[in-house]
């Protein structure tokens, strides 16, 4: 492409400055649209994470008891005292390490997950499962069913690691505190007590609470609401593991009973539930219930954003070849006196796509100018009462996409009727118009 | 001395709903430089036709071109461009003047896409407008300027490259006798000096006096004619 074909480009632009300004306006308006939907629709993301965050896109999973211990030998157990696992339990138990963790008060006291005991598993594999591209965050969680000997009260106590996203979801958040202060792995020895267990036995924050006869500061109350796990008690996992070592046979060596996990949004909990329970190879999970017609109002509304995005796109291209078809047509006679006078097709061609490139670019630009203009302006965020600013989601990649997208439609949009152009014959066209 | 333009058996026919139509078979003819060579016929008869072909501007059905002893029947495109940006000018009868680019730019385009510089286009297309009396006029367009101007800038672009051919489709055919007059006074001293060539198609208004040969095109056969 010479400079001469740049130059009579944007002179045909210029001498013809009101097609000009229209089909600049069409891009403008149609990347301008672009850029609000890309927007609304990445905006939305933001949004459903708010709101399904809020509705449950977390569960709880676990590795029931094994129902085998009664059938097993007096040596047996007695080797699994020792961590020798028998062989018949060896498929069955092969993420177990907690055979010969037995409470001491086997009737009363044992790890649970709320109501239902369970078995337990290596800190390893909730690594393991945190790797998983469906997962957002895990946490591993000890759930314990204490019974304090002294006045016979059962309750549950939770080591958990207080910073973790996975705990506030699925356990408790500073959010949750009615009195008092919220946990702090840095100062072990506090609690967090469940405001109406408080309330049955008349706990307050600064009381003491005993926990296998070890003294415990409540340092508050909370009220977790509709949570998977709702223990009695809530402690950070180093005190929780400590407490209960006191009461199993054998110590805990890195080991949880619970995984607390959170997909990563709601469109991706089904398959983040379901790649867990393969990798455990377990059926035992937990979740809130409302997190399915969210997110399939959130994704349908999503597939109607991309939908739409994709008519305004299709359209885009139809109006940019239209326009520079009617460019072509209504020139043909100028086309022929050119070749007639020695310009060839190619040179016309670098031309009609040099004006379409200039046209898609500077319409572009005005377009992404306008759209980030209407999302600043409209405050999205205060009308749907949502804690997120639209404008968080511009990002100049968005803008570089939707240019790059806006001047390859005018390209091709540009192609047919300079193809066309090539097919006709000069003579013809000097003679018809 | 080898003629500058030399025609040999060539025919041109059209196929319109399956039918074959005949605009002439065989013509054959040259041209040397320093001639004007004069295509009568009624109208309809393919002088117009036979000027395309000359111009590579249409194909041939069949037979040969040679301009300066080459063939110039088989070539591409691009290289019949090539050839009409350098050697070959055009004159036609409605001017065909691009409306919305000023004299100077109409008679710069021709120069345009052959590395010339812009300065330089420039220079060249003012001198030959200002030669041909249109000082004044070179930033109007040209439905700002009178028939004869406009004429006078069609035939500017034709000169400005300096053609070794000039092929001119009635080039007096909608102006008055004065500016007819004109025209070939602008056109004939190019021809008359041995620059160039010149092939007119006319059905009757031009001036056979002023042509070194005249043929006739009648029923698809062009024949002589004795002056």
């Amino acid at each position: 492409m010479s400079v001469d074909v740049i130059t009579c480009a944007l002179r045909e632009l210029r001498q013809n400055w009101r097609r000009t300004f229209a089909v600049v306006s069409g891009y403008a308006i149609t990347v301008a649209f672009i850029i609000v939907l890309a927007a609304v629709l990445l905006y939305s993301r933001v949004v459903q994470d708010i709101v399904i965050g809020g509705t449950g896109t977390y569960f709880v999973t676990w590795l029931p008891a094994c129902g085998d211990i009664s059938s097993l030998t007096e040596k047996e157990l007695a080797d699994l005292a020792k961590g020798i696992i028998p062989a018949k339990c060896q498929e069955q138990c092969e993420n177990c390490t907690g055979c010969n963790k037995k409470p001491y008060d086997i009737l009363n006291e044992g790890f649970v997950v709320n109501t239902n005991t369970t078995r337990l598993l290596t800190i390893e594999l909730a690594e393991k499962v945190a790797r998983l591209d469906s997962l957002k965050n895990v946490s591993a969680c000890l759930m314990f069913r204490f019974r304090d000997p002294t006045n016979n009260l059962i309750f549950t106590a939770a080591g958990v690691n207080p910073q973790d996203y996975a705990v506030v979801r699925n356990c408790v958040a500073a959010g949750d505190l009615v009195e008092g202060s919220y946990l702090d792995a840095a100062q072990p020895g506090k609690i967090l007590v469940e405001s109406g267990f408080a309330i049955n036995n008349g706990l307050k924050p600064g009381m003491k609470f005993s926990i296998a006869e070890e003294e415990f500061e409540i340092a508050g109350l909370v009220r977790t609401g509709v949570r998977p796990l709702n223990p009695d008690i809530m402690m950070p996992f180093a005190d929780a593991e400590r407490a209960i070592n006191k009461r199993i046979h054998n110590p805990l060596e890195k080991e949880a009973n619970i995984i607390l996990a959170v997909s990563h949004d709601a469109t991706h909990h089904i398959k983040a539930m379901e790649d867990v329970k393969k990798l455990l190879k377990t059926d035992s999970l937990l979740t809130t219930g409302c997190y399915w017609p969210a997110s399939e109002a959130l994704g349908l509304s999503e597939r109607m954003v991309w939908g739409f995005m994709l008519i305004v796109m299709l359209g885009s291209v139809m109006f940019a070849a239209k326009i520079q078809w009617s460019a072509v047509v209504e020139r043909y006679r100028n086309l022929a006196i050119l070749r007639a006078i020695g310009w060839s097709n190619r040179v016309i061609a670098w031309q009609l796509l040099c004006e379409s490139l200039f046209q898609s670019v500077a319409g572009s630009l005005v377009g992404v100018l306008i759209g980030v203009v209407l999302i600043t302006a409209v405050p999205v965020n205060s009308l749907l009462g949502v804690d997120a600013a639209m404008t968080g989601v511009l990002n100049p990649v968005l803008a570089i996409v939707v240019i790059a997208f806006a001047v390859l439609a005018g390209l091709l949009a540009s192609l047919f009727p300079v193809l066309r152009m090539h097919a006709r014959s000069p003579l013809d066209d000097l003679r018809r118009f | 001395m080898e003629p500058l333009l030399r025609v040999e058996k060539l025919s041109k026919s059209y196929h319109t709903r399956g039918h074959e139509i005949k605009v002439f078979t065989d013509v054959s003819f040259a041209v040397n430089t320093g001639e004007l060579l004069l295509v009568t016929g009624r109208s309809g008869v393919g002088k117009s036709t036979l000027l395309g072909l000359l111009s590579g501007l249409d194909r041939a059905s069949g037979g040969s071109i040679f301009f300066q002893e080459k063939e110039v029947t088989g070539l591409s495109l691009a290289e019949l461009a090539e050839l009409r940006a350098s050697s070959i000018g055009m004159i036609f009868q409605n001017f065909n003047l691009i409306p919305g680019w000023t004299a100077r730019e109409n008679v710069e385009a021709v120069l345009m896409h052959r590395g010339i510089s812009a300065a330089e286009r420039q220079k060249r297309a003012v001198e030959i407008l200002r030669e041909l009396g249109l000082a004044d006029r070179l930033e109007n367009l040209p439905a700002e300027l009178s028939v004869g101007q406009q004429q006078r800038v069609a035939i500017a672009r034709t000169l400005v490259n300096d053609p070794v051919l000039i092929l001119a489709d009635e080039p007096t055919g909608d102006v008055d006798p004065e500016t007819a007059g004109e025209i070939i006074e602008l056109l004939l001293p190019r021809v008359k000096s041995g620059r160039a060539a010149m092939i007119v198609a006319s059905h009757g208004l031009f001036d056979v006096k002023l042509a070194t040969r005249v043929v006739c095109l009648k029923d698809g056969i062009l024949s002589e004619t004795a002056q």
